[in-house]
């Protein structure tokens, strides 16, 4: 059994991606007992899925690394993962919270040697790879994953692959007889750093997500893209496994739409603009990148990436929202149909692949939890003196970019630091 | 220090028993590492194994323990045991995963693994456990510069969480540039109208507060010192000083309005209708919810044109390159002013691309359409006084056509520029850069920032050898390099915050004010207990410096990327620990090799180089020392591991803290000991630079570059020694590379050094 | 003053929000041109939705009510479907082509202006659309060759729906009304009068203002 000692004097963190590492983190190493929870197998969130970071074409592993070192390296941080929360009740100072943690069937033994994937044939869709490729039954969820353990999936569990896996392990680490654990912890203060979830295509009907096969998400892109991805970095064509070349770019694709999502996801303008210099970097200038917008929101420094890629003569910029996407049977192309509204222009183009730029929506709906918290129209936490002592960190509380969300959760983290400090009484 | 006990623990397990002679390691610890506690294991992580290591620790006094398993940087919950040192040889990933399991590669494997020991052994016998410095104490009190909404902010969390604030403001008042604003832009749900600024009630809340102390019309004179123990000295306009000490700093200065006289193709200062953001506030200010009048003649304004990115997102001279962030917001606020007051009066909005983003922004631009504001992508051309109207003259991109307009008043959206003080870097950079070379073929920017960009008047005045402020980065900014860290800044223990960082709003400056003071008091809590900040958080080690070998070179001092190290009055370094990030640099670029650190020292990494078998020229197997990066390249040695990527059984390689750590000693050394090659794999350098320690990889470029000399008088090939910028994603190349390595000294055949 | 400067005022825009049903919208559109692309007939309008929206905004009163643009919205709801601010551009764009014809401004020889005139002629005599003659009327519209050459295209479609009984010819003798027709006139009547005062206040402002 899981057992955690926690205070009205520990900090819980829910949501293990970069916000949810960060205010745990600086709290942690400010003296604060800190618990972390996630609720998928390792930390990491949606950043461990990103390719490169704009605007500086970094890898978001480095930065992932330090965080890891940050965290074996701290004593007053605790983590869990495959835990969720099911209920807060009290208030500031005084949370008490419900946990819910799912079996891994693989204990702290595990040395991710890898035995029990290569005994197991069963393979899943690969959710790192947003289900472009598949996984083994047993897995680690990626190459930097942490903790680095092996995970089974439950949905083997009382089959032969399961005991195959059990078998295979040298070190006696799978524990098939693992069950969903609750856990009622007492706590100061909570910070949500649920994050985010990429809009669900499938709901935007004119652009056929749903039906043709060479539409697909920016954030399938950005797995395409990476050489350790499920097409060794090669921009495939899902129809015919051909190198896409022309591609398009669509912009607020579910975003800024009364439709679908109302507000504005904020990083999809950079994040294409980024998601360009990878089609120049596989193909220089026999590439092209045809980018569909509103307006190009590359806010402040990221102004300079936005010239960048301007000066490429290969990237082309068409200020419209495409109203419709068509396929043309024959080859597999999608047709983007619509007006370039500089100057009233009519279009119908076909390109080898279209790239859809779905916004951010919040990951968790709060309003499905018995949880009190302050909510907006888009159901981000917004901030409030009602809200106590909980926080929303990052994406819980806006569409953010990294960098803006690692700020925010930075401030969170003080936050709940200062009740902590009120619970204490200390006095600096 | 004295009385070290060493220990060694060999695991058998992950397959280490099957592919290794484990026997035969344990020996070559026993006779070479000289190491008298030999134990070997099943499954060493596990329980039990953890519980063995923890018996003899608490039985036989061991202090030092050498660990041969998996890498150091896997099962680190297990193998954390306190008050020892430890090294640990790394035969899975580095060895048996890298190799093929076959009867042929057995033997090179095992001395592989064997020669692992060696060095390991070596490396823990030089290390010593790091005890804290004790030169900082805990001053929970936190100094901000600048007393306008960032500032103020800071200083309120700060005193929120229980500490003690100064606050230095060079005006006579708090409340900064949002002291000039009538309202600001909505900052909470439903996003709709302006606000008001909020900001007496801020200033009050700060002047009353008791734990922060405020100080009007004064600026700050002199700051020395590190986190723990900073002594500021605070210039009074009066005439008088004040001194106080403070655990950290946080530099809120603000920022200037882009000068709008520049901008002469839209009139500025031609007429008095002509006027910026700033210049509306004040009108709006004046009018104060009634009609807003033009200044010339004090008419209603029946029409309004708001040019947006005004001098700004462009490449012409004198213009700024960057997007100011808020300008957008602030103009279709600006309108609102009107809008509200009378909706009759007409407002248009000229924008390339309207840049109001998040939840708030999108509601905030519906909300202005809402109220009639008129908006169109348009770029204006001209702006021209006409008798007492005001004629535009724009291209409406829609419409697609010249558009001639009337107005009664015009804003300009201009940009904001830091208040970053001093450029340190500005003269010395340029040098560097012609010297380096290379760099400057791939950016054909037209970069010299105009001359408003360079302040003359330093904001912190910092007595630190490098310079009074800290170092600035892209467009003036005094920002973090770092995505995924925003607060690093190049100074320990001081925190830039608002628009000083980064362009930016008041609702994003608050937020940014709050996760600076977060840093600050991090920092101040570390330094008291001796630990380091980001990235090496708590690392306990610094530099040791033996003063009697120094030559008072300055290399030390002038290379820190910290600014850790001041000179004394004769040129002795004189480090101050508080500031370091315990990257190594300054022990990568001693050329007498006085300074080292308790755990990583040139005896460390030097003694574990030498203790490599190196076996002579007959037997035909060549020695590659890599060095790698522990930040990227060894995490992604590790995952070349995980994924059995084959390379060469003749590399032996050591992670470094940082490529700046590298002293050439270490190459010399290896060359003069019979290695063939020796490889170093940092980070990226330059302007995009992912070294973690900012300056690590490039500094080390340009030693290793300088080493040709060295191979020269030793009469050995250039092609032995290569410098690599690596990515953490570099799975594929780095195999190729050390493969590569062999293949080369195939070709030009075995060192000559082999005893 | 020209004319010409005194483009990007509210003044039509305010007239639009007055008069046109759902103008007050015109203010919202963002200019982001999925009505334009989403229109069948797109590629045979002068100016799309969007760009119409950008012209009352501009002040171009004459060119937009002038304008055949908004004549040929056939009602498909594509643009409303797919419009993210929500704007009601099919009732929009009907609306302009009503006001532009109250105001005498709308091209003559519109074919679709033409048929709304005899559809709406054909409604009002019994208070439902007599599908029969309304059919020969347009087939007759352009003259009495053209009208019995349509005819003869259509005889089978013709013969087929007598067949199935969906067409009754001695509905083009006269034909049956609705129950109320006198209800339905009155009812007309007054709105047709809510309109006009409505029309009458909004001209008095404006002209008051100018």
């Amino acid at each position: 059994m899981t057992n955690v000692v926690a205070t009205n004097q520990t900090i819980l963190v829910v949501g293990g991606g970069i916000s949810g590492m960060t205010a745990a983190l600086e709290a942690a190493e400010c003296g604060k007992d800190v618990i972390l929870i996630e609720k998928n197998p390792s930390l990491g969130g949606r950043v461990a899925q990103l390719y490169k970071y704009f605007p500086k074409m970094c890898f978001p592993t480095c930065g992932m690394e330090i965080n890891l070192r940050r965290i074996k390296s701290n004593r007053r941080l605790r983590i869990l993962t495959l835990t969720e929360v099911t209920s807060v009740t009290g208030d500031t100072g005084n949370y008490s919270v419900t946990l819910k943690l799912s079996p891994r069937y693989v204990n702290e033994n595990c040395t991710a040697c890898g035995a029990c994937a290569n005994a197991v044939t069963a393979e899943f869709d690969n959710e790192y790879n947003y289900g472009l490729n598949k996984r083994k039954s047993a897995y680690l969820p990626f190459a930097m994953a942490y903790p680095q353990r092996y995970v089974i999936d439950s949905r083997i569990i009382g089959t032969e692959e399961a005991s195959k896996a059990k078998a295979a392990c040298p070190v006696n680490a799978i524990d098939l007889d693992m069950q969903v654990q609750e856990l009622k912890i007492t706590v100061g203060a909570i910070i949500w750093a649920t994050g985010w979830k990429p809009y669900d295509a499938n709901k935007i009907q004119p652009y056929g997500y749903d039906r043709i096969p060479n539409v697909i998400t920016s954030v399938e892109f950005e797995r395409m893209a990476d050489p350790l991805g499920p097409t060794g970095g090669k921009l495939l064509r899902p129809s015919d496994q051909k190198e896409a070349k022309n591609i398009a770019f669509i912009q607020c694709a579910g975003s800024r739409d009364r439709n679908y999502l109302k507000h504005c996801s904020r990083m999809c303008c950079t994040a294409t603009l980024k998601q360009t210099t990878y089609i120049r970097e596989k193909y220089g200038d026999e590439g092209k990148a045809n980018i569909y917008y509103i307006d190009i929101r590359a806010i402040d420094r990221f102004e300079d990436l936005y010239q960048k890629v301007k000066q490429d003569p290969t990237v082309t910029f068409i200020k419209s929202k495409v109203a419709s996407i068509t396929q043309d049977k024959s080859t597999g192309n999608p047709i983007l149909n619509g007006v370039n509204t500089e100057g009233y222009q009519r279009y119908s183009t076909p390109y080898d692949l279209v790239v859809l730029a779905v916004g951010m929506e919040p990951s968790v709906d709060f309003t499905q939890l018995p949880i009190n918290i302050t909510l907006n129209e888009s159901g981000f936490i917004e901030f409030d003196p009602k809200n106590g002592g909980q926080f929303a960190a990052g994406c819980a509380s806006d569409a953010l970019d990294v960098n803006r969300a690692v700020q925010h959760a930075t401030a969170s983290s003080l936050r709940a630091i200062q009740v902590i400090n009120k619970v204490a009484g200390a006095e600096a | 220090m004295a009385d070290k006990k060493f220990a060694a623990y060999l695991c058998k397990g992950c397959g280490l028993g099957e592919r290794l002679n484990i026997n035969q390691l344990a020996a070559v610890a026993t006779k070479e590492g000289k190491i008298p506690l030999i134990k070997q294991h099943d499954l060493l992580c596990s329980s039990e194994g953890v519980a063995l290591i923890q018996g003899d620790i608490d039985s036989e006094q061991i202090t030092h323990l050498m660990i041969a398993a998996c890498s150091k940087r896997a099962k680190t919950e297990a193998f954390n045991f306190e008050n020892v040192a430890m090294s640990r040889a790394n035969l899975r990933e580095g060895v048996i995963w890298v190799r093929p399991d076959t009867e042929a590669a057995k033997e090179n494997t095992q001395e592989m693994a064997e020669d692992y020991i060696r060095m390991s052994c070596a490396e823990l016998k030089y290390m010593n456990i790091p005890a804290p410095s004790q030169e900082q104490g805990r001053i929970p009190h936190i100094l901000v510069v600048g007393g306008g909404i960032t500032g103020m902010t800071s200083a309120l969390e700060a005193a929120k969480a229980g500490y003690h604030v100064t606050l230095v403001e060079k005006t006579a008042a708090l409340g900064g540039m949002a002291a000039q604003l009538h309202r600001r832009v909505a900052y909470q749900s439903p996003f709709k109208d302006p606000q008001p600024t909020g900001i007496a009630d801020l200033a009050k809340q700060v002047q009353s507060h008791q734990k922060i102390k405020v100080h009007l019309n004064s600026t700050v004179a002199d700051t020395s010192g590190a986190p723990g123990r900073f002594a500021i000295t605070i210039a009074h306009e009066s005439g008088g000083t004040s001194t106080e000490n403070v655990g950290a700093i946080i530099q809120a200065s603000g920022f200037k309005p882009y000068d709008a006289q520049k901008l002469t193709e839209f009139s500025f200062g031609k007429s008095p209708d002509i006027i910026d953001q700033l210049g509306l506030e004040a009108l709006a200010r004046q009018a104060n919810g009634g009609p807003i009048k033009r200044p010339s003649d004090g008419k209603e304004v029946q029409k309004v044109t708001f040019i947006q990115c005004a001098g700004q997102r462009s490449q012409t001279e004198g213009h700024l390159p960057y997007c100011s962030g808020h300008c957008c917001l602030t103009s279709v606020k600006q309108a609102m002013y009107f809008k509200d007051a009378n909706p009759e009066v007409d407002t248009l909005i000229l924008y390339t691309d309207l840049r109001m983003p998040g939840f708030g922004g999108e509601n905030f631009y519906r909300s202005g359409q809402d109220k009639g504001i008129l908006f169109t992508k348009g770029q204006a051309s001209s702006v021209l006084p006409n008798g007492g109207d005001l004629t535009v003259k724009f291209k409406d991109l829609i419409l697609n056509e010249e558009v001639e307009d009337t107005a009664d008043l015009v804003v300009l959206a201009t940009g904001m520029l830091p208040n970053s003080g001093i450029d340190i870097e500005a003269i010395p950079l340029k040098v560097e850069e012609k010297k380096a070379g290379d760099s400057a073929s791939e950016e054909p920017v037209a970069a010299s920032p105009p001359e408003t960009l360079v302040p003359v008047e330093s904001v912190l005045n910092l007595s630190y050898r490098q310079g009074k402020d800290m170092p600035q980065l892209i467009h003036g900014f005094t920002d973090s390099h770092f995505i995924c860290f925003p607060y690093e800044t190049r100074r320990t223990g001081i925190y830039a915050a608002g628009p000083v960082r980064r362009p930016m709003d008041i609702s994003q400056a608050m937020e940014d004010a709050t996760g600076a003071t977060m840093k600050a008091i991090q920092a101040l809590e570390n330094a008291a207990l001796g630990r380091a900040a980001h990235p090496r958080s708590g690392d306990l080690s610094f530099p040791r410096f033996r003063k009697e070998g120094c030559t008072q070179c300055k290399r030390c001092t002038v290379e820190c990327p910290f600014g850790a190290i001041n000179e004394d009055e004769k040129t002795y370094p004189v480090f101050n620990e508080g500031r370091c990030r315990r990257c190594g640099t300054c022990m990568g670029a001693c050329p007498v090799r006085v300074i080292s650190f308790e755990n990583y020292s040139i005896d460390t990494v030097g003694q574990a180089i030498k203790a490599v078998n190196v076996p002579d020229e007959s037997s035909e197997k060549p020695r590659i020392l890599l060095l790698a990066c522990e930040n990227d390249t060894y995490p992604a040695l590790d995952m070349v591991g995980m994924n059995r990527i084959e390379y060469s059984a003749y590399v032996r390689i050591i992670p470094v803290r940082c490529l700046g750590s590298v002293n050439t000693i270490w190459i010399t050394d290896a060359l003069n000991s019979g290695y063939d090659g020796v490889i170093l794999m940092g980070c990226q350098k330059g302007d995009n630079y992912q070294c973690h320690f900012v300056k690590g990889s490039e500094l080390a470029h340009i030693r290793t570059s300088k080493i040709d000399d060295t191979l020269k008088q030793l009469n050995l090939e250039r092609e032995r020694v290569q410098t690599y910028e690596i990515a953490i994603t570099d799975l594929a190349r780095i195999p190729q590379i050390i493969n590569e390595m062999e293949t080369t000294i195939q070709r030009i055949g075995l060192s000559p050094f082999k005893f | 003053m020209s004319q010409a400067v005194e483009k990007y005022r509210n003044t039509f825009l305010r007239e639009v929000e007055a008069n046109v049903e759902e103008g007050q919208w015109v203010k919202m559109c963002m200019q982001c041109g999925v009505c334009s692309g989403s229109c069948p007939l797109g590629p045979h309008w002068e100016h799309p939705p969007q760009e119409i929206f950008m012209m009352i905004r501009a002040n171009k009163r004459e060119e937009v009510l002038t304008s055949s643009s908004m004549w040929f919205c056939t009602s498909c709801y594509n643009c409303i479907a797919r419009c993210p601010r929500e704007l009601p551009i099919t009732h929009i764009m009907h609306g302009l082509a009503h006001y532009a014809q109250r105001q005498g401004l709308a091209p003559k020889e519109l074919p679709t202006a033409k048929f709304a005139k005899r559809f709406w002629d054909n409604l009002l005599k019994k208070g439902r659309v007599n599908e029969l003659q309304l059919g020969l009327q347009l087939y007759f519209m352009n003259g009495l060759a053209e009208g019995i050459k349509t005819s003869l295209k259509m005889q089978k479609v013709g013969l087929g729906m007598l067949k199935t009984k969906r067409m009754d010819p001695m509905e083009a003798l006269g034909g049956h009304g609705c129950k109320d027709i006198k209800g339905l006139k009155a009812a007309l009547n007054k709105a047709k009068q809510i309109e006009e005062t409505k029309a009458a206040k909004a001209l008095e402002r404006l002209q008051s203002k100018s």
